[in-house]
């Protein structure tokens, strides 16, 4: 579904990002885990493009939208991202941040959009918060909306960008508990986190990036039990 | 004692009174409110629509050819004085034009956005850079990002340096009497000179002046808690 090749990227003279291959399947759920600094974000970010990639190519099915000729804007109606500091628009209630892309883009009427929205946010239960504000609400409840806002364009593929990391611990479960439920519906999800425990649980593959490229990849039951590389194994034993 | 009340009110009387003089303040005042308004209206839009040249940025990182024509207005706008703008506008640029008003409230509209376009850049920047990416990620345009969630925010960030902006303006106005138009500074000033006295005349315009940037202050004040309804709470 999505194909990285030799994917590169530099801010000036920092080499973040040396050298990606990478292929995510349908329905697949990828956990990108790693040390601070070790381009995990970067890779995240690249994948719709908000990070302009230095070289290399990503493909979204058969569309290679690293082709400064793609439409970026279709690209990213068919991504969705959810930020580590959810960015709501805080200009605008509960109901306006998830009904203005698919109405501003003219995929949905305004009611439509409207009952989609209730549906969704009946899915996390926060009906009652339609009409308040993002600065109403708790870092929980403003990721559930940011993911909901992500949902109601009706993705393929959703890209989370450290989505906890911003949480109070006793929020962070029922941000997870909504991100596992995506995952059951057979959305493909590309994760970056530094929860092991929903790497465990819910990854089919589970990547360990460090210096820029992926240093290992496997099964989360093999990843966790056997690692290979000594920078994965010296970094497991300091988290878990 | 009473001698001297008699005397305040002889000159309040031939200040205000005499040939039914306040409406001239009246009068005055409208036509310094009018040029307010108008140019305060031409200064924001053009205000804006400098401030997004100037924003722009080229592959490279480097200045567009807009934000080079931006930055060139700015500078010759700031770079002048009001005054010389006024008269360059009236005996150079529009020197056709009987239009004592137009030309005014063109000058100052289009000296005015110099000063809101940087008000309103500082707006802008000051929008967390996650507010245009969370818009970018679900496919909005740059345009729509801009207009639907950067701008109302930056409006809103830069709300009270307009305020102070609008104020500042309005009392600007008050050189017009160079080109001959009547606005409230010069009305006042002729009716001293018509009487022979200058402290009510002036000290009236001075109070009428404070009174209606109270009231502004409040207006904008009331505007400014209403487009906070969404931060706190």
């Amino acid at each position: 579904m999505i194909t990285v090749k030799d994917l590169h990227k530099q801010f000036n003279e920092n080499h973040v990002l040396r050298g990606i291959d990478y292929k995510i399947e349908k329905g697949e759920k990828i956990v990108i885990i790693g040390p601070s600094g070790s381009g995990k974000s970067t890779f995240l970010r690249c994948l719709n493009l908000l990070e302009q990639p230095t070289s290399g190519e990503i493909w979204l099915e058969d569309t290679c939208i690293t082709d400064p000729k793609t439409d970026i804007n279709k690209i990213r109606q068919r991504m969705g991202m959810v930020f580590q500091h959810f960015n709501l628009f805080n200009n605008l209630t509960i109901m306006e941040n998830i009904t203005l892309a698919p109405t501003k883009l003219g995929l949905m009427k305004k009611d439509e959009a409207k009952e989609k929205a209730l549906q969704l946010l009946a899915r996390v239960n926060l009906t009652d918060k339609a009409d308040a504000y993002p600065a109403q609400l708790s870092g929980g409840q403003k990721q559930r909306i940011a993911i909901v806002r992500s949902l109601a364009m009706n993705p393929e593929v959703m890209l989370f960008d450290e989505p906890t990391s911003a949480l109070d611990p006793e929020m962070v479960g029922e941000v997870l508990e909504v991100m596992k439920e995506l995952a059951e519906s057979g959305m493909t999800m590309v994760v970056v986190t530094h929860e092991m425990g929903f790497a465990r649980e819910v990854a089919t593959k589970v990547l360990f990036m460090d210096e820029g490229i992926i240093m290992e990849e496997n099964t989360p039951q093999e990843f966790f039990a056997n690692p290979q590389c000594d920078r994965l194994k010296d970094f497991l034993s300091k988290v878990l | 004692m009473a001698e001297w009340f008699a005397e305040v009110q002889e000159k309040f009387v031939a200040a205000f009174i005499t040939g039914d003089r306040w409406k001239l303040y009246f009068e005055g005042l409208g036509m310094t409110l009018e040029i307010a308004v108008f140019a305060a209206v031409l200064g924001i839009v053009i205000g804006t629509v400098i401030a997004l040249m100037k924003l722009t940025t080229g592959k490279n990182g480097r200045g567009t050819v807009l934000s080079v024509i931006a930055n060139i207005y700015i500078d010759i706008i700031r770079g002048t004085p009001t005054v010389l703008q006024l008269l360059i506008m009236w005996f150079v640029i529009m020197k056709s034009s009987q239009n004592g008003l137009l030309v005014a409230s063109l000058s100052f509209g289009i000296n005015s956005g110099a000063y809101v376009a940087e008000i309103i850049r500082a707006g802008i920047l000051a929008v967390d850079p996650g507010q245009t990416e969370a818009g970018r990620s679900v496919g909005l345009s740059r345009i729509q990002t801009m207009r639907y969630i950067v701008l109302p925010q930056a409006f809103k960030n830069a709300l009270p340096p307009i305020c102070n902006e609008f104020i500042t303006l309005l009392k600007e106005t008050a050189i017009v009497g160079y080109v001959g138009l009547s606005d409230l500074t010069r009305v006042a000033n002729q009716i001293s000179s018509r009487t022979y006295e200058a402290f009510m005349p002036l000290i009236g315009a001075a109070v009428i002046y404070l009174v209606v940037i109270k009231i502004l202050t409040v207006l904008f004040g009331k505007l400014e808690r209403r487009l906070r309804k969404g931060d706190y709470r």
